[in-house]
């Protein structure tokens, strides 16, 4: 007895991480969300490359001209549909400063995605790159996924780091490259939204794995199967 | 979907969304409709199994309300479920529970502070509810990430930033409390979760220090019921500790560790000695140790950066160990001295090198002062943890650090270190200290373990005299082993006292172990004197060292035999001061002189011989009049009054060994020993093998002296001839105590004007030629006398064994006198 209650509590309501549960228990309970996958989208990058810009462009459409640094870790979520699929973008803001370096790092661990920002015209930005990718590699969930942005792109004549030479060292780290203006609005949403088609195609791929790999599928769905009944 | 449909096909709806949409008034301004709000709760109590489908379809309502921005139905929905969690507290909240949850998320994400604010206070209410289920997969991931995230807020309005700032902080303390206990949970104190926690509290304990500290006073801001954040963190924070078991003190601790780096609040050291003053209140102190190896553990991790942040942390454990009191070393007790020792000596090491590191040169000098700034605080926090052990293991810990000390010729398996003399003197300085430190406030009631032969030695040796500054080390670490009631304060200057009775001298009898201690010991300690009078180098410091010294032994460790002992080695520096005119400026002999005044009118009145102070009082007299500058309160002043030249003093103004051997002799003191002059051995040119001798030299003397109680002389017959061979010697000696005496002036005179090599020679052929009288005398018994039963015996096994037989060891000369 104690046993079902735990897998329907479990099966039902587990809502936090979408990626590990059953996709067919996820389409019963679409009811009572409002989303059918939810990301953790975290941000990273040094301080003044466009973080929180791009991030406010996204969520708010606009570009706040005199954004002060950000403390810590700033928050935002957007919810987009995408060939009909809902789904729920969580973006962690990351401070660039150093001394925040803890408090981000612990964030990264969750993340289904990271967005590693650099300035084009800043080449201190991007050859701190490498830098960034080794506390990926130290703190980040091994799955993750990982995009490499160039922003400011509207600072064309300032530009420090060709576009060519990017795109090489993303390629070379099997990262995906994009260049945005936070400003201009350039690539913004096509970043978010390229991501999230990545985050479902994988997230799929991860569920079909899961259901060749369980080992009783069939107890799952029964319960769930029972519970909704009892919800409608 | 169903509930779209809404108000046309109420009355076919279930029953319970009937209630639930009752509870919304027309106007959301009217708030909760109260009467309704009852009969739902009424219902939910009655029919508890569709408390979780009421619960669903409440945050269903709330999530359409929320994207239609109607915030205030959002409210009355909040308010509804807070009151339905709080009335229901039974088995069936557990599913309901996860409807709330969710709908305390969809708050949370919303970018309106208010609904944040709204929906941290529920989950507040939420989080103080026990469950008596226990709650399989419930997660608090999101709640820890968004909670942490408001603690950061940076919210352009300052009031609302600060209102979501505490939100932050009191819904992470609500995820705590919900969490902590229950063993079903995601591990609260997982570093993934303790990451972000801990950095979110100290964000806001560290902002709020400068202005929110200012506050009034603590009971006007409880009267307003307004919390700054910083409070509410300490408060927070303090909670947090408070639960952290065995196991999770380290994932607790860690990030305190790293937001202090990353924030460069070593320097400051006032709030990283903040945080961990809260930390060791706040945790149970059976762990308190565990935070101390943390913060060892930090100290190693940083010993390449700069002096500054050692120092901070260092101050830091200053201040835990003190707050730790007995729990803060642990069970490694020399493991944490060792770390301090070794930091201490890199210190030295950077200070000398002036580099980090000594592969790659270059990168980041040292910064001298710095580094002394840091030396000091790793001696003082040396001293604070000692402080906090109970004597045995305090004197353990002397022992360690005596161990660690360069001393050239008494490690022999100490290899010879790079920065050759120069670092193994700034070593020995820094080591001494902290023993300085440690010794301070000790007060043990056995000398004899407290202070074994291997930690004396070592003091003593010749290798810590020569030095000044070390040689005041030295005296003070002395001082402050020998003073056990506080006596040395009274003592602190040099001047002769007229009545001693005006120092309330705390005094008791000397015990057992105490006279063995001097047994053992004195010969050591009045050669150290001696010999510290004869440097040149001393200065006032150093003489007002010695007569503390002098004075709490006959204090502290006196009886007739070392007062006797005592009276000689002053008559010795006496005639130190006068015959070393060549050797010693003007100054050192008028102070030798000095001090043996002081001394001599403060142990006559320790004796309470009428005639023995009355010498002493006519000899001071006579200074007064005639040599003030052989007195203390001339010489031991800022401008000593000592005139250019001393003449040899003679006669009225000097102290007269006849005349006190013969007022002491008076009062039933050995005044044979008394009239044999005090000689300071140097025995042999090999510092080691002539400590080694010193100490078989006294454990023979014990020996002796043991042999001279009847019933060991009966029991062990066979030494016999022994004892009689050795007490004709020494009536010999005495009878030829004349010729002694003259022998002994030029002694004394070769040794002030001969090189090193000579006396030691002479020194040497002098040994083996007693050496072989010795033998001579050992042949006839034959066999080698057993070594005398007793518990003596016992102690000095271990010297025993290491050394040579009895029969062949080498006699200096103290035996014959």
């Amino acid at each position: 007895m104690l046993r079902l209650s735990r897998s329907t509590t479990s099966h039902v309501l587990l809502d936090s991480d979408p990626l590990k549960r059953d996709h067919s228990a996820c389409k019963i309970i679409v009811a009572m969300e409002d989303y059918d996958y939810l990301f953790k989208i975290v941000l990273i990058g040094n301080a003044g490359v466009g973080k929180t810009c791009l991030v406010r462009r996204f969520t708010q459409g606009l570009f706040p001209p005199g954004q002060g640094a950000t403390i810590g870790v700033d928050f935002m979520i957007k919810t987009v549909e995408i060939k009909g699929v809902k789904v729920k973008l969580q973006i962690w803001d990351t401070a660039g400063q150093e001394r925040f370096r803890s408090i981000t790092q612990s964030y990264y661990r969750s993340a289904n995605a990271l967005i590693l920002t650099y300035d084009i015209t800043c080449e201190d930005s991007f050859r701190c790159l490498p830098e960034w990718l080794r506390e990926i590699e130290q703190y980040a969930n091994n799955q993750v996924v990982t995009i490499l942005v160039g922003n400011k792109i509207d600072l064309a004549e300032k530009r420090e780091v060709h576009r060519q030479r990017a795109e090489e060292f993303a390629q070379a780290q099997s990262m995906l490259y994009l260049e945005t203006s936070a400003k201009e609005s350039d690539n913004v949403e096509k970043l978010f939204l390229d991501l999230a088609c990545v985050l479902i195609r994988e997230a799929k791929q991860n569920t079909l794995d899961n259901n060749d790999s369980a080992p009783m599928p069939g107890e799952g769905k029964n319960i769930n199967y029972l519970s909704c009944c009892n919800i409608n | 979907m169903a509930g779209v449909c809404g108000c046309c096909c109420g009355a076919f709806r279930p029953r319970y969304k009937r209630l639930v949409d009752n509870i919304f008034p027309e106007d959301p301004e009217d708030g909760l409709v109260k009467a309704n709000m009852e009969k739902l709760t009424f219902y939910a109590l009655s029919a508890p199994e569709k408390l979780d489908r009421i619960g669903a379809y409440l945050s269903e309502r709330l999530c359409r309300d929320v994207a239609r921005h109607r915030y205030g139905y959002v409210c009355i929905a909040m308010e509804a479920l807070d009151q339905l969690l709080m009335a229901c507290h039974c088995q069936s909240i557990n599913l309901f529970v996860e409807s709330f949850l969710k709908m305390v998320r969809k708050l949370l994400e919303a970018d309106k502070p208010n609904l944040q604010i709204l929906g941290t206070n529920s989950f507040v209410k939420f989080a103080n509810i026990e469950e008596d289920t226990p709650s399989y997969h419930r997660s608090y991931d999101f709640f820890v990430s968004r909670f942490s995230e408001m603690c950061h807020s940076n919210f352009e309005d300052p009031d609302i930033r600060t209102k979501i700032r505490m939100a932050g902080i009191k819904g992470l303390q609500g995820v705590v409390r919900k969490t902590v206990n229950d063993e079903l949970q995601a591990n609260i104190w997982d570093p993934q979760h303790m990451d972000k926690i801990v950095p979110s509290l100290l964000f806001n304990l560290q902002s709020g220090e400068g202005t929110e500290s200012r506050s009034p006073s603590p009971l006007q801001a409880t009267e307003k019921e307004k919390e700054s954040p910083a409070e509410l963190t300490e408060r927070c924070f303090r909670e947090l500790l408070g639960r952290a078991a065995y196991g999770n003190i380290k994932n607790a601790v860690t990030p305190v560790l790293m937001h202090l780096d990353n924030h460069s609040l070593w320097e400051g050291k006032t709030f990283a000695v903040r945080c961990f003053k809260i930390i060791m209140y706040s945790i149970q102190s059976q762990h308190s140790h565990l935070v101390i190896q943390q913060l060892l553990g930090h100290l190693d991790a940083n010993s390449k950066t700069s002096a500054t942040v050692r120092a901070g942390i260092v101050e830091v454990l200053l201040e835990a160990a003190a707050i730790a009191a007995s729990g803060s070393v642990g069970p490694t007790v020399l493991e944490v001295f060792n770390t301090l020792l070794r930091h201490l000596k890199l210190s030295v090491d950077y200070e000398l090198s002036g580099f980090y590191d000594a592969t790659t040169t270059g990168n980041k000098t040292v910064n001298e002062h710095e580094e002394r700034q840091l030396q000091e605080a790793v001696i003082k926090t040396i001293g604070s943890f000692a402080s906090t052990l109970p004597t045995y293991q305090r004197s353990e810990v002397m022992l360690f650090i005596m161990g660690k000390i360069p001393i050239p010729g008494m490690h022999l398996t100490l290899p010879p270190t790079d920065s050759g003399s120069e670092g193994d003197r700034m070593i020995q300085v820094m080591l001494l200290k902290s023993l300085r430190q440690v010794t301070c406030g000790f007060q043990s009631t056995n000398m004899l373990t407290a202070l074994p032969s291997s930690f004396l030695d070592p003091l003593l040796s010749f290798a810590l005299l020569e030095d000044a500054h070390i040689r005041l080390l030295v005296l003070e670490i002395l001082v402050s082993l020998i003073d056990r009631h506080d006596n040395l304060p009274k003592f602190s200057t040099v001047s002769i006292i007229s009545d001693i009775s005006m120092l309330k001298l705390k005094m008791e009898k000397c015990s057992r172990q105490d006279n063995l201690f001097m047994k053992k010991h004195a010969q050591q300690l009045y050669r150290h004197i001696y010999l510290s009078c004869k440097e040149q180098s001393s200065v006032q410091p150093h003489y007002e060292m010695l007569y503390a010294l002098l004075a709490l032994i006959s204090m502290e460790l006196a009886n007739e035999e070392v007062v006797v002992d005592l009276i000689r080695l002053a008559l010795a520096l006496q005639d130190l001061a006068l015959v070393s005119e060549e050797t010693l400026p003007v100054f050192n002999r008028c102070a030798v002189h000095a001090l043996c005044a002081a001394y001599l009118n403060l142990i006559c009145q320790l004796t309470t011989l009428p005639t023995f102070c009355q010498h002493v009082h006519e000899v001071i007299e006579m200074r007064q009049k005639e040599s003030p500058f052989l007195l203390p309160e001339d010489v031991f002043i800022e401008c000593p009054k000592v005139p250019e030249t001393l003449e040899k003093p003679a006669g009225e103004v000097l102290f007269q060994q006849a005349k006190i051997a013969e007022v002491l002799g008076g009062s039933g003191y050995n005044t044979e020993r008394l009239a044999t002059p005090y000689i300071p051995q140097f025995t042999d040119e090999d510092r080691l093998s002539k400590r080694k001798s010193i100490g078989e030299t006294i454990s023979l003397q014990v020996e002796v002296e043991s042999r001279n109680s009847p019933e060991k002389e009966e029991r062990t017959p066979a030494e016999e001839i022994t004892f009689e061979a050795l007490k004709n010697a020494i009536v010999d000696s005495v009878g030829m105590e004349e010729q002694e005496r003259e022998r002994r002036r030029q002694v004394v005179e070769k040794f002030q004007k001969a090189p090193f090599e000579e006396i030691a020679a002479h020194c040497g052929a002098r040994a083996t030629m007693l050496q072989s009288k010795l033998s001579q005398i050992f042949e006839i018994t034959i066999r080698p006398p057993p070594s005398p039963s007793g518990t003596i015996t016992a102690s000095y096994g271990q010297t025993q064994t290491r050394s040579v037989p009895i029969y062949e060891m080498k006699f200096p000369d103290l035996c014959v006198y």
